[in-house]
């Protein structure tokens, strides 16, 4: 199973270190580091597309949870009436490909000046951020209860403290698991950056798709395998920090939803 | 139905360093209720889960009927249990779930019903077969379950702390049907608790186990009345403890010599009575103390009493007795009450 | 602070976010979608564009292509995941653990590109194929890419999406499916009894809910067929795009109507799934 898992791993690896490795050979004739090379070449655009991705990744995490958090607090906690719409509503952009609002907006941000910027693409990019980190961090939330707030308050916090110095540090692991998901679904978008950036916004799987459409499998796997690095970062500090095996709101959060990463 | 359980030198490891479970051996008579008793993590559980069969043991031995069922899958071992949680299949009605065990043997449909009908009397539940498990309480949920147990004539019962998951009010009504029930059927029942006033209320027989390993085995009073060692009488309740000489069956304390009914072995010993066993009266084994403590409890007052020498002891008596602290009296421990615990010399005290 | 001010203003700004870049950008969608377009003087609303769509040949085409892709995709990957679950659930390896979610974190496009380097004519595949002689030219290998069937669509989603739903499976096999087999086996219930009467019961919500979230996914997502489909039919996402993309600006309300369907359609699934969960929420 692990095999099969790494199968579409082993030509990106391959690929990635070749220099001849022509059909029907089945591994390279000659070794090289061109594809490596190729990403520092000051032409290739490669380091300012990937700031590009992680400053528009970055804000949109930052955006995300500040937004998902205070929403998180009210699913998880509080029952109301409506609730179940609300969540419906929020939860649509993730079960909605966010391709036919983008779409929509488009008209919208031209008149605004938000298309063809940076500014622009984030915001389009908390379409699919900000449903996943409120509902990672209702679950959190609901997961928590509100004992231990309960326990400051009555020893002298006040509600506002009680949430700084208590429940906060104790949602922590969660808030980092929703951090991370909605940065990699930052890191992941393609076509709202396409749509949105019309071309003036260059982020690394743009460029991943021409290499991919183009002829040199070496470029396109380097590129590839760095936009992959992010993924498996992100997946090593999930498992081995925040023990996504244990607590079960975790769980949920980095599977429940997880398949939808794109 | 109801075969004799015989298990001998069971081990089991998880793959730590102590092992669960070492060496347990112990027979349990049929329609004899056996409770295996011992605090949380004491491998109980475990002991269980290798006679059901769903953990197979790294040695020793199964034998149920006087046949070892090492190598039986739990599904042909006859041997039905309930679990701390109702565990009742979601998905099935209450006549679905306790017809589960005779519907897995391929028994008719007509004779199915009326055997589920019978099982749902048994335990006082009537009137909702028809309902989902997510419709009844807690304390009916844990009824069905042992009437899917009991459905299939189990050659064993096995219960896995089917109470502790009730409110407390439930408890003593559910401990009752089960006794019940359990006598009617004739049973083999294993009963994991770790509460000994349970253990002493259901048991024929207590087993108490602790760190893996049995510790005891006896009828409930003997924990009281002729426990094997200082943690034994602890576990259950004991706090008056005594150093002394033991010689000519008789022991030499700091209350003076003390005459035992039960011989105490030679050399250092430690005496233990119970508190409800000390006497205010002169006699045998009397000598003088002094109130120190009052504690009403209800139901009996409980005396903590000074006397030479700096020993305390404890004294439960009825709560119509009216002593004050700082009141002299006069102590008796009755020698039939007395017991010698051979392990005094391990206890520096 | 007033309950109900206070929930509000706790959920103000996602539901802005939400409400304005995504129902916003929606309802503009459906706006143009009936041709409503002052900026190109188009003011008369209709429902031309739909007429237009729902006629073509093109879309019913793009329709039948995208149920046939997504329901593929869905149903391997919940056979496959089922039968993971399966084979993993007594193996509690970290190691496994860690490389079987690896997928859910990588890209859709990284595993694109990689599917395709496996499965193309002079991939790894047709190397190995090679090597044993199977074939002699790249060009008698099955062609799996931009092909009819969009094997190498599917191959690539069923990569994602396996252990996605695979995970959920095993958390409930390894939580209350777990426990009732074994109370299922102290009743007498052989092996195939336990999963038919069991264990499958007990999994097969969760796993509907699971298959539901892929098949809404794969129906509404782009960058996969878009890198690896054929050019005609494509998905209607693609179409869509296509569509929005011509210089033609009057095809702007056919692009959107298309949009508004693909919405329409996930949307039920989304509400199958989020009613299916409330079920399971109460159960």
């Amino acid at each position: 199973m692990a095999l099969l898992v790494a199968l579409p791993f082993l030509p990106l690896f391959l690929w990635s270190f070749a220099g001849e490795w022509r059909f029907p050979d089945l591994l390279p004739a000659e070794w090289s580091l061109r594809g490596f090379r190729a990403l520092a070449e000051p032409g290739s655009r490669v380091v300012e597309a990937a700031l590009s991705s992680l400053l528009i990744g970055g804000a949109a995490t930052v955006a995300s949870v500040a937004v998902g958090l205070p929403a998180g607090v009210a699913l998880g906690r509080y029952e109301f009436r409506l609730k179940g719409l609300v969540v419906f509503f929020v939860l649509l952009p993730i079960l909605v490909p966010p391709l036919a609002s983008t779409m929509g907006v488009h008209l919208t941000f031209i008149r605004l000046g938000l298309a063809d910027t940076s500014l622009g693409v984030f915001l389009v990019h908390l379409v699919p951020t900000v449903p996943y980190t409120t509902i990672i961090l209702a679950s959190v939330f609901a997961e928590r209860g509100v004992e231990l707030e309960e326990a400051a308050r009555t020893l002298g916090a006040t509600p506002w403290r009680a949430f700084l110095h208590v429940t906060l540090p104790t949602a922590a692991p969660g808030v980092a698991v929703a951090a991370l998901f909605a940065f990699l679904v930052s890191w992941s978008q393609y076509i709202l950056t396409v749509l949105i950036g019309g071309g003036n916004v260059v982020t690394l799987p743009m460029l991943l798709f021409s290499a991919a459409r183009g002829s040199d499998p070496v470029l396109t796997s380097v590129l590839a395998l760095l936009f992959a690095l992010p993924a498996v970062l992100a997946l090593v500090v999930a498992l081995r920090y925040l023990k996504p095996g244990e607590g079960d709101g975790e769980q949920e959060g980095f599977v429940g939803l997880g398949g939808k990463v794109s | 139905m109801s075969a004799r359980l015989e298990i001998e030198g069971l081990t089991h490891s998880y793959g730590g360093d102590e092992p669960a479970l070492s060496e347990l051996t112990l027979s349990v008579e049929p329609g004899e209720l056996v409770a295996l008793l011992g605090p949380s993590g004491c491998g109980k559980t475990t002991a269980l889960k290798v006679v059901a069969g769903l953990l197979s043991p790294t040695h020793g031995d199964v034998r149920i009927g006087g046949e070892s069922v090492l190598g039986v899958p739990p599904e042909r071992r006859g041997a039905a249990m309930v679990f701390q949680k109702s565990l009742l299949f979601p998905h099935m009605t209450v006549e679905g779930n306790v017809g589960f065990g005779l519907r897995m043997r391929g028994v008719p449909r007509g004779e199915a019903r009326g055997r589920v009908e019978r099982a749902l009397k048994r335990v006082r539940i009537e009137g909702f077969a028809g309902r989902k498990p997510g419709a009844l309480s807690g304390g009916q949920q844990q009824r069905v379950a042992l009437a899917r147990a009991l459905v299939t004539e189990p050659r064993l019962l096995l219960l896995d702390e089917p109470l502790s998951a009730l409110d407390a009010n439930l408890r003593e009504g559910m401990r009752e049907l089960i006794k019940e029930v359990q006598r009617e059927g004739d049973h083999t029942t294993v009963f994991v608790t770790h509460d000994q006033e349970e253990a002493v209320v259901l048991a024929d027989r207590i087993a108490l186990v602790t760190g893996g390993r049995l510790r005891m085995y006896d009828h409930p009073e003997a924990f009281y009345e002729r426990p094997l060692s200082r943690e034994i009488a602890e576990f259950f309740g004991a706090t008056n403890f005594l150093r002394g000489q033991a010689r000519n069956g008789c022991v030499e304390t700091p209350l003076g010599t003390l005459r035992l009914e039960h011989p105490a072995p030679p050399g250092e010993v430690t005496l233990t009575i119970r508190p409800e066993a000390v006497r205010l009266e002169g006699g045998e084994n009397s000598f003088s103390a002094r109130v120190r403590g009052v504690t009403y409890l209800g139901t009996q007052v409980l005396y903590g009493l000074d006397v030479s020498g700096g020993v305390h002891l404890r004294a439960a008596l009825p709560p119509h007795t009216r002593l004050a602290v700082g009141d002299e009296v006069t102590a008796r421990l009755p020698a039939e009450s007395l017991w010698a615990l051979a392990d005094g010399e391990t206890t520096p005290g | 602070m007033d309950r109900r001010v206070k929930i509000t203003l706790l959920l103000a700004p996602a539901l802005l976010v939400v409400g304005v870049l995504f129902a916003g950008g929606l309802s503009a969608a459906v706006v143009q979608s009936l041709g409503y377009l002052p900026a190109i003087g188009m003011t008369e609303p209709n429902l031309d564009a739909y007429r237009e769509v729902l006629g073509s040949r093109d879309f019913v085409d793009s329709l039948l292509l995208t149920v046939y892709v997504a329901g593929a995709s869905t149903a391997i990957s919940t056979v496959l995941a089922v039968l993971a679950a399966l084979a993993l659930r007594n193996s509690a390896g970290r190691l496994s653990a860690a490389v079987f979610q690896l997928p859910i974190t990588i890209p859709h496009l990284v595993a694109a590109v990689g599917i395709a380097l496996v499965v193309s004519q002079t991939g790894l595949g047709a190397r190995l194929a090679a090597a044993l002689g199977l074939i002699g030219e790249p060009s008698e290998f099955p062609a799996l890419l931009y092909d009819r069937y969009s094997v190498g669509v599917i191959l690539t989603y069923v990569w994602k999406e396996v252990p996605f739903i695979a995970l959920v499976v095993l958390a409930a096999l390894r939580g209350v499916a777990g426990e009732l087999e074994e109370v299922a086996r102290t009743l007498g219930a052989n092996r195939w009894q336990r999963f038919w009467y069991v264990v499958f019961p007990t999994i097969a919500p969760g796993v509907v809910a699971a298959s539901l979230i892929v098949f809404a996914f794969t129906f509404g997502a782009f960058e996969v067929p878009y890198l690896l489909g054929q050019t005609y039919p494509t998905i209607l996402p693609v179409t869509a795009y296509n569509e929005y993309r011509s210089i033609d600006l009057s095809s702007r309300p056919a692009a959107m109507a298309i949009n508004v369907l693909i919405a329409l359609i996930t949307a039920l699934f989304a509400a199958a799934y989020l009613r299916l969960g409330r079920g399971l929420g109460r159960g």
